[in-house]
């Protein structure tokens, strides 16, 4: 697999290649990680490419390994990454933590499968809060990007490696096993974005200059308060600037369906059928979960009768939604636990409904 | 137009890579093509599946379909499990060394043909899948043998390169199968 580096031409090939190839593409320069399905595909793809490129790359004793030594090649300005799955994210989230205090450029990719625990490999959107909440201690916010083909895994690793370093800030692309698995054709192009300068921060040895230091503590509660108005400066800045989704058809909409990842899709191709039968739904697809399109949702809600959140979870992303209609309009749930997204069928079925009430 | 394929079988049977190859050969065709595997714990010798949606008009294809223009089904196992699943007016198309010549439903087209004997004939039962994708591409006419061809060379790895002759040749046998055994 390691020889599909081709960037002119179209090629077939999996949601977890696309993404380790994009990776290789964008400069990456070191990979640590340990394997776990529904993503392993990445570790073996940088298990070859990375050696053949003279680039790091470490097969860590654990994920919690793989996630500090990322931490440890980022304070030297490096372009480094980590990839894994759910119950195995759970394990990063301490170190996670401390990219967002440390302002540390990681890039981690997290492709859910079933959980809470062990749960099982099917594809899932169950880890929604974790990537966009985070489970580490402190007032932090990742980086959250999500695609929805197997282009667009190509073209958000891109974004996740540009925006991580021009905001010095942790960032997650987050997939589901179904793109992880999934083939369809692709182009990978060159790396679009411009290389971020890091020689005012980066550790990158004191000779002719003084000696800097990267670390998360700060002594007083005065210095701490002062530090995370500065972060949080920057997280309305990337709010701002960097919030991106999809939208169609939700002008004149009455019924408007959220999905992101793999179930947008199916969501997609409903809302398309169902204007056919001359029903007014529309779409809006978030393309960063974090920072969520909150200000988007609430203007729509000023027109919309309703939204529907399509999930594979048990509704975490209609949090978001709830808070940004503020109460404004109702907001459903169409959701499958784990396991493949709700069907086209299934969708349509549930619009017809909601449109008669 | 959106057509979409079910290619079933034994694990190790290559339902996979048929149904890679397929994908391929759409891409070729400058068509939006999806491809994605029946995934979990599976094992050689239990059941596998992949599902491939083509395209020529939307950018993106749902997934998970109910139903499925084409099936076709390599052992008795997925016969049995996809036949409720073609589309009314669509194709079941199945292995029949090892699946009975039994037409359950009546609103939809079958086709039996031996591809586990053919393939032994040609001198390897591994080239069943790709002689079975030569019968399926054929009966949808939605991509050509030419086409299948360069798939297939798309598809194997460098090493595997010289096993290019023999599946060129199970995929033109299936691909030139006498159809005129159909009963519609």
């Amino acid at each position: 697999m390691t020889e599909c580096l081709t960037k002119s031409k179209k090629v077939l090939t999996k949601g977890n290649y696309a993404i380790a190839n994009a990776a290789v593409i964008a400069g990456c320069e070191c990979y640590f990680g340990y394997p776990i399905t529904p993503q392993s595909e990445i570790g073996e793809f940088m298990s070859g490419k990375m050696q053949e490129l003279k680039r790091a790359y470490v097969s860590a004793e654990s994920e919690l390994a793989s996630i500090n030594m990322v931490l440890g090649a980022c304070s030297t300005g490096a372009k480094a990454m980590t990839s894994s799955s759910s119950c195995a994210v759970s394990l990063m989230q301490e170190a996670l933590s401390y990219a967002a205090s440390d302002e540390l450029p990681i890039v981690l990719v997290s492709v859910m499968r079933g959980g809470p625990g062990l749960g099982n490999i099917y594809p899932s959107q169950g880890d929604y809060n974790q990537a966009t909440i985070g489970g580490g201690d402190g007032d932090y916010k990742m980086i959250v990007l999500a695609p929805s083909t197997v282009q667009e895994c190509v073209d958000l690793t891109y974004r996740a490696f540009y925006l991580a370093h021009k905001y010095k800030n942790p960032t997650i692309l987050l997939a589901d096993g179904l793109l992880g698995q999934m083939m369809e054709p692709v182009e990978f192009g060159e790396y679009p974005y411009p290389e971020v300068d890091n020689s005012s921060w980066a550790l990158s040895g004191a000779k002719n200059r003084p000696a800097r230091v990267i670390r998360s503590y700060a002594p007083s509660a005065d210095d701490q308060c002062e530090f995370l108005k500065k972060l949080h400066a920057k997280y309305k800045l990337i709010e701002e600037k960097e919030t991106d989704w999809e939208e169609i058809n939700t002008e004149d909409a009455d019924i408007i369906l959220v999905s992101f990842g793999s179930p947008a899709r199916n969501a997609k191709s409903a809302m398309k059928e169902c204007r056919k039968m001359g029903l007014k739904v529309g779409m809006l697809r978030p393309i960063t979960l974090s920072p969520f399109p909150s200000k988007r949702i609430a203007e729509l809600a000023q027109t919309a009768k309703k939204f529907i959140s399509v999930e594979i979870n048990m509704g975490q992303m209609i949090r978001d939604i709830k808070l940004a209609v503020n109460g404004k309009v109702p907001v459903e749930l169409l959701n499958r636990p784990v396991g493949n997204p709700p069907s086209v069928e299934e969708i349509i079925e549930r619009i017809k409904k909601e449109s008669e009430v | 137009m959106e057509k979409n394929f079910i290619i079933a079988g034994f694990g190790g049977q290559g339902v996979l890579l048929a149904g890679e190859v397929l994908a391929n050969a759409f891409m070729l065709d400058n068509k939006n093509v999806t491809w994605y595997p029946s995934y979990g714990a599976e094992m050689r010798g239990g059941t596998v599946n992949c599902e491939i949606v083509m395209n020529d008009s939307e950018d993106v294809s749902s997934v998970n379909k109910a139903q499925a223009d084409y099936v076709l089904a390599l052992n008795q196992a997925s016969f049995d499990r996809f036949l409720p699943k073609v589309k009314s007016g669509g194709w079941m198309i199945a292995n029949s060394t090892l699946v009975d010549e039994v037409k359950k439903r009546s609103d939809i087209n079958y086709f039996f043909a031996p591809v586990t004997r053919l393939a032994d004939e040609l001198g390897n039962s591994k080239m069943t899948n790709i002689l079975s994708l030569g019968v399926l591409a054929k009966i949808s006419g939605l991509t050509s043998l030419d086409t299948l061809e360069k798939a297939l060379d798309n598809v194997l790895p460098p090493h595997r390169k010289n096993l290019l002759p023999l599946n060129c040749k199970a995929l033109k046998i299936g691909y030139e199968y006498d159809l005129s055994a159909v009963k519609v």
